[in-house]
């Protein structure tokens, strides 16, 4: 495994807000198929790189590649078409639309969703359109949310919400999924839930997670190797084991011991 | 009370509100649909008119290829505008298109060579001559009203502005129920989502506004047609911001909603003109052409108290977060 390259490299990202400096030469690798947890405390840049990453921030300098490519300087729609996908802290569902909708809207290459496609190919615009529904369905029964197809997404809640986020996800069929703090919010139910389904994923899909999260012990439960930043910096990389008892993460999680 | 029982009066009403549902249909794409606050509506309305007119008296073009041209011109002045300005964030790109909007204005009244200037398309031709364009269109509309078997060319008028109006509807509705629709939709709710699951947001973006300058345009040309003459203070901000009133008592992303704010707005608007008693009469008359624009506001005041999603409007859309 290690000697295929890498599906996602971060390598050296500089990205400044005025004076301060909130990824300052960040450098890790993904490998395709793990499970990869990015951890650290408040303020060490974890959310700045991931929306990076997901293109709605142009890094200062430093390289983004997927799948070998360079998407650093791509916008957010084409990362997405690229198959890196990202949710959000606060999942952003589409709250005045219906559950079901929120699932249609993400549909890969729908000729549906372009004037010329729904006037030159209306025939093949309502054949995805099916396919789509199909697979909603599908998707909504997964996450145990087909009793609310129809509900308006804003009446769901927070870990209902979360579920949507994640089946939304699932419908662009991405290779790279980006997960910021996905069990912030949810009940202790819902996060064992939630953790079957990244590891089904994972196994049935072969999709491969970046997961920014607070919660140390769901990151050690799930994650294959665990990313640790510091002030911007990637402070150590390796697996759960060689993370949870390094010195340098322990201080940089409760400052220096005296 | 003669006036109130008159049919052409009436008709004048119904013509009027046509008018404004196509021109406030654009609004609906632009803003109900897709999120964008476009201060600037009444700009296409000038650019297709004036188009069509100068197209007409200066260079001689038959008046329906003028009238195509100027619905383009108006698409390609919201394509533009878009370029340049859809990336301003929501209020700052409001801000631009009043701006926009009052170029357009000011360019219509300055340039007299090019439009007449103040003395409105009267002065469009050579000194000395009245000039008007709409001679096709008066030949086009007794053609109609001889084969409706009508008498009156106001009736005729009402006739044909109600059904371009109702199939522009109709068009509208069964567009925004795509796959296409339901991506302005998720814009509209959170344009960043959108962007995450690959929709080009700002093209969309673009094709919401060029669309409803588009409806604008044909807006301005049934302007043109029923007033036949037209001066730039035809063109004040007012009437973009009647456009909105028409929204607001409609309701926002609901296409049907907009012939009914514009019935409901015209019939206001013209019913404050019986006002003639007291305590109206207090006003001269010219005060009480202000009232109806008092009594619009109050009714807006109290349907947003009462009712703010509009007649039409979904108030579950307006409270979930």
């Amino acid at each position: 495994m290690r000697a295929s390259s890498p599906l996602l490299e971060v390598d050296g990202v500089v990205r400044t807000f005025g004076g301060v400096r909130a990824v300052d030469g960040a450098s890790f690798t993904v490998e395709a198929g793990s499970i990869t947890g990015l951890i650290g405390p408040n303020g060490a840049g974890k959310s700045t790189l991931f929306a990076i990453v997901a293109g709605s921030l142009k890094p200062d300098s430093g390289r983004i590649l997927f799948a070998g490519r360079r998407i650093d300087r791509r916008p957010a729609y084409r990362v997405a078409r690229a198959g890196i996908v990202r949710t959000y802290q606060a999942a952003r569902v589409l709250t005045r639309m219906s559950v079901l909708d929120n699932l249609l809207i993400a549909s890969k290459g729908h000729p549906g969703e372009r004037l010329r496609g729904l006037l030159l190919r209306p025939l093949a615009a309502r054949a995805h359109e099916r396919r789509t529904l199909v697979r909603a369905h599908a998707l909504l029964e997964l996450v145990r949310l087909d009793a609310h197809a129809h509900a308006y997404a804003g009446t769901l809640s927070g870990g209902q919400r979360k579920l949507l986020d994640l089946a939304r996800v699932l419908m662009l069929e991405p290779s790279l999924v980006l997960l910021d703090e996905p069990m912030a919010g949810v009940s202790p139910a819902l996060r064992v839930e939630l953790l079957e389904h990244i590891l089904a994923l994972r196994r049935d899909r072969e999709i491969t997670f970046l997961i920014v999260e607070h919660d140390l012990e769901f990151v050690m439960r799930a994650a294959d190797r665990v990313v640790v930043m510091n002030e911007g910096k990637v402070l150590l990389d390796g697996t759960p084991d060689e993370v949870r008892w390094d010195e340098r993460v322990i201080e940089a999680y409760l400052g220096r011991a005296r | 009370m003669s006036i109130l029982a008159s049919g052409g009066f009436w008709a004048f009403v119904g013509v009027v509100a046509g008018i404004y549902t196509i021109l406030a249909l654009g609004l609906q794409v632009q803003f109900g649909f897709a999120g964008l606050l476009n201060f600037g509506q009444v700009a296409f309305m000038a650019i297709a008119a004036y188009t069509m007119a100068i197209l007409v008296v200066k260079e001689g073009w038959s008046m329906w290829l003028a009238a195509a041209l100027g619905i383009a011109a108006a698409t390609v002045g919201g394509l533009l505008l878009g370029l340049t300005s859809l990336r301003l964030r929501a209020d700052y790109f409001a801000i631009v298109t009043i701006a926009f909007s009052e170029i357009v204005r000011y360019v219509a009244t300055n340039d007299t060579a090019l439009t007449g200037g103040t003395q409105g398309t009267i002065a469009l031709g050579r000194v000395g001559t009245a000039s008007q364009y709409n001679g096709q269109w008066s030949s086009f509309e007794s053609g109609v009203e001889h084969a409706l078997g009508f008498s009156s060319s106001d009736a005729t008028m009402l006739v044909i502005v109600w059904f371009v109006a109702l199939v522009l509807l109709l068009l509208t509705w069964l567009g925004l129920r795509t796959p296409w629709g339901r991506v302005l939709r998720a814009i509209r709710d959170d344009e960043e989502a959108a962007a995450a699951l690959g929709k080009n947001t700002f093209a969309y973006k673009l094709q919401a506004l060029a669309l409803g300058a588009a409806l604008g345009g044909i807006a301005g040309l049934f302007y043109a047609w029923e007033f036949s003459f037209f001066s730039p203070d035809d063109f004040q901000p007012l009437l973009t911001f009647f456009a909105w009133m028409i929204l607001l008592l409609g309701g926002l992303g609901r296409v049907w909603a907009v012939p009914l704010g514009a019935g409901i707005f015209g019939i206001v608007f013209a019913g404050t003109r019986f006002l003639n008693f007291a305590p109206f009469t207090w006003f001269g008359s010219d005060g009480r052409a202000y009232l109806r624009l008092i009594i619009i506001g109050l009714i807006i005041v109290i349907l947003v108290l009462v009712r703010p999603q509009g007649l039409l409007g979904n108030k579950r859309e307006m409270v979930l977060e």
